[in-house]
């Protein structure tokens, strides 16, 4: 058991920290970290941040130098979004890109599909969406409706994609859609397209969320088109290639830990300086209990997380072990997210400018709700736990 | 960034479990709880045999002079054996404590021994219808020439009838705070009063311990006179990273013992697994053990390191596992039916031992409190 940074990542935090303290946007390490809210000058502000990061290396650290990255190790990428997360840098707009399109594309995409993408995914001006969920479709992902048929060279795309985040800014959609149909097995059949959303067939609505926020949209599909040269891998093999893309997200939950770490600790500072019956929050022994509870599940699941990872560092590919840290940090944020609420009293029910302490714990709790649906549901989770790790007996229609 | 037990240490529990199989894992518990002993006690020597007893002794007093770390796969083996015996006081409180503040008398006196498996230590805290504080302590050892003379009575002694030495917090001086609280040893051949007590985890042997006037030597303190309290809240965090270590192992039984049930048991013609009711809940179970695994292999590491945040660290892991072991063991219980509420199978066992442990020392709000103090908060 070893803890200890090498000297070359701790000389890599360092070069991050200083470079993220030159090149933050004004204003940032000051604390005004307000973006903006107009959906545009929101979009353009992102883009100029990632274009900066492009510019000084730090957009996609992960991948290969040929291609632009530093081909950095996995704890350097932990460090990068402890880093990330630290500061409570802007976000990602290329979230997309750079985790999952631009990877898949260096490892199986065509010449011509890294000429034409992946410079545009570093530099921010290709920002990607993922188009999986239908109206039909969601946990049950192989029963998407959407097709695409072949006319010449080109493809005719019909259907509604939902749920789509990213899908206001997004300039490329990387696309699930059926081309043919096996009754037996659903996920067969569906091919996986690199779509250009800027044309007449594309059409994005956006929906508004429960926290007021809209992050995520439909996609209406009428005739969209796309070339032979815009799948990726085989046609009828999308699935394969979804799955290898999902993969290729290997550290997006160490951010999520972070950051569920940094809101825990920020709890903590809210406990000790607001004041109910005279006393600070924390000093109440109920809150200390419900506290000390947390901290202990905070830590349990980062360690959880860097055992996890000392797997995948012993034997390069992460072991079954790893598909429990989604589900540990989604539904331990949902839960800090409503105690945050919870002990502000009454008063927790006022957010925006009227909030008690600060809008974000509103802002969480709403929000956290999305991160147990997100990314494949709470229950799908578990049924993908117990049968692919504990071994149990698959569920019914699976 | 390395964060597992090492492959010798995966070794080592490889042998140990290997061992326990032999000896027929909770068949050893069972008769123990039976007042049977001579399996048991053959099969803990042959565990010292295996190093079991020296892992944290130095080896100019016959141990192995390993590390903390060394010894978590021990524990966890014979929390999933339920293995009775005071292992735990022993090599997870008594040993660290005499390194730390025994002196060369008394090294010399406990640790080969100890380490050799002939000598084994158990605690005596708690005194009859006393609290887990300072003020319950009231057992004294007043001044006499050279010697100490022992009244009162402790209670809850774990497998007391199977230890050769007592380790007991009594009051040196008069008052009820923390002051005046000392640790001494008292030997099996002192002379103390045994009464075994009628627990519900049966493959527990709880005993009171009666002392009226015994004379034991002054150099039978552990430490100094009147540190007693600080002394136990050191020895607290040895105890409780091992105990966390006993609790994943014991919890790692559960969540095998329910995974295999829901294979095999078929109802409306198909493995209970299949239903999510069950088939989530004991995902679940796994999230909580593997989070407490984490949990308490970090605390054995805190141990031996400069970890700023050592004991919020190790008490998580005690508080942690706690509320955990009792929840699986339970959840056992319901995943297997009527089966799971005979006596017959192990799923009863399980839960007795987690409540057993549930306040053990300290509640999970005592631990919780830890926590909070130990981050200044
Ligand atoms: C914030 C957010 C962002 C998203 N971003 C994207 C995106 O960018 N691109 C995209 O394609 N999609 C996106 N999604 C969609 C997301 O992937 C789906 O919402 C999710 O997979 C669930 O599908 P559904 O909404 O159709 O719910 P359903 O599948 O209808 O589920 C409804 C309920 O039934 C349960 N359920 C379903 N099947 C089972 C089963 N077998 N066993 C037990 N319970 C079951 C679910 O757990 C859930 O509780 C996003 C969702 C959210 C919330």
């Amino acid at each position: 058991m070893d803890f200890t940074i090498t000297k070359n990542e701790e000389a890599f935090r360092l070069e991050l920290r200083s470079w993220l303290e030159e090149n933050l946007p004004p204003g940032w390490l000051d604390g005004n970290k307000e973006l903006p809210k107009e959906k545009e000058a929101y979009s353009q502000f992102l883009r100029d941040w990632q274009r900066k990061l492009y510019e000084g290396g730090w957009a996609a650290i992960a991948w290969p130098k040929e291609y632009g990255g530093r081909d950095a190790t996995l704890m350097e990428e932990i460090i990068y979004h402890q880093e990330m997360v630290r500061i409570d840098a802007p976000p990602l707009i290329n979230y997309i890109g750079i985790h999952m399109v631009g990877p898949t594309l260096i490892q199986s995409g065509t010449e011509e599909q890294k000429e034409k993408h992946i410079q545009k995914i570093l530099t921010g001006e290709e920002v990607w969406c993922q188009g999986y969920s239908e109206p039909n479709a969601g946990s049950d992902l192989a029963a998407i409706q959407t097709n695409a048929v072949k006319e010449g060279d080109k493809w005719i795309i019909n259907g509604q994609k939902v749920w789509t985040s990213f899908g206001q800014f997004a300039d490329k959609c990387f696309l699930l859609a059926r081309t043919s149909y096996d009754r037996e097995k659903k996920h067969r059949g569906i091919t996986a397209f690199l779509l250009d959303m800027h044309q007449p067939g594309v059409e994005t609505k956006p929906i508004i969320q429960m926290d007021g926020k809209q992050e995520f949209n439909e996609v209406y599909l009428t005739d969209a088109i796309a070339s032979d040269a815009d799948i990726v891998g085989e046609v009828d093999k999308g699935w394969r290639v979804m799955i290898a893309l999902m993969l290729h997200e290997r550290t997006g939950i160490g951010a999520e830990l972070f950051t569920l770490e940094k809101r825990f600790n920020d709890l903590v500072e809210m406990a000790k300086e607001h004041e109910v019956n005279g006393q600070p929050l924390l000093k109440d022994s109920f809150i200390r209990q419900k506290m000390a509870g947390l901290y202990a599940r905070v830590r349990g699941s980062l360690l959880n997380y860097y055992r996890n990872l000392t797997i995948t560092l012993k034997q390069g590919h992460p072991g079954a072990e790893s598909s429990i840290d989604k589900l540990v940090v989604s539904e331990l944020t949902k839960e800090m997210a409503a105690f945050a609420m919870s002990i502000q009293g009454h008063q927790g029910v006022l957010w925006k400018e009227d909030a008690l302490i600060d809008t974000r714990w509103q802002e969480n709790f709403l929000a956290s709700f999305g991160q147990t649906i997100g990314g494949g549901t709470s229950e799908v989770q578990r049924n993908t736990i117990g049968e692919r790790l504990l071994g149990l007996p698959k569920d019914l229609g699976r | 960034m390395d964060f597992a037990l090492s492959e010798e240490q995966e070794m080592f529990r490889g042998y140990l479990r290997k061992y326990l199989d032999d000896a027929g894992q909770t068949k050893l518990a069972r008769e123990y709880s039976k007042g049977k002993t001579n399996e048991l006690k053959a099969t803990l020597q042959g565990l010292s045999e295996l190093g079991a007893t020296g892992i944290n002794i130095p080896e100019v007093y016959g141990g192995l002079e390993l590390g903390t770390l060394d010894l978590v796969p021990v524990f966890e083996e014979m929390g999933r054996a339920l293995l009775p015996g005071c292992y735990l006081e022993t090599m997870g409180f008594a040993v660290p404590l005499i390194k730390k503040y025994g002196t060369k008398a008394q090294k010399e006196k406990y640790l080969p021994e100890i380490a050799a498996g002939t000598r084994s230590i158990t605690l005596g805290v708690i005194e009859p219808k006393r609290d887990f504080s300072p003020y319950g302590i009231q057992c004294f050892a007043g001044k006499e020439g050279d010697d100490l003379v022992l009244t009162g009575t402790k209670t809850l002694v774990p497998d007391g009838d199977l230890a050769d030495t007592y380790l007991l917090l009594v009051r040196t001086d008069e008052g009820d705070g923390q002051t005046g609280l000392s640790f001494v040893f008292v030997d099996h051949q002192d002379g103390a009063q045994l009464q075994l007590q009628k627990c519900i985890d049966e493959s527990k042997h709880l005993v009171e311990l009666s002392f009226d006037e015994i004379k034991i030597p002054n150099e039978r303190l552990l430490g100094e006179e009147g540190q007693g309290w600080t002394i136990l809240e050191d020895g607290l965090l040895y105890l409780n990273a091992a105990l966390s270590s006993m609790m994943v192992g014991g919890m790692e039984k559960v969540v095998d013992m329910a995974t295999e049930y829901a294979k095999i048991r078929e109802q409306f013609g198909q493995p209970i697994g299949r239903f999510q009711a069950i088939k989530h809940r004991i995902v679940d179970m796994k999230l909580e053990l593997e989070t407490a695994r984490s949990l308490s292999y970090y605390a054995n590491w805190a141990l031996e390191s400069e970890e700023q945040e050592r004991e919020a660290t190790i008490y998580s892991a005690r508080s942690f596992a706690t509320n955990a072991f009792i929840e699986v063991a339970s959840h056992n219980i319901q995943i297997h039916g009527g089966i799971g509420f005979s006596e017959e199978i192990d799923c009863h066992l399980f839960l007795k031992r987690a409540r057993y442990y549930e306040s053990y020392l300290g509640s999970v709000n005592y631990y919780n409190e830890q926590i909070a103090s130990g981050l200044g908060w």
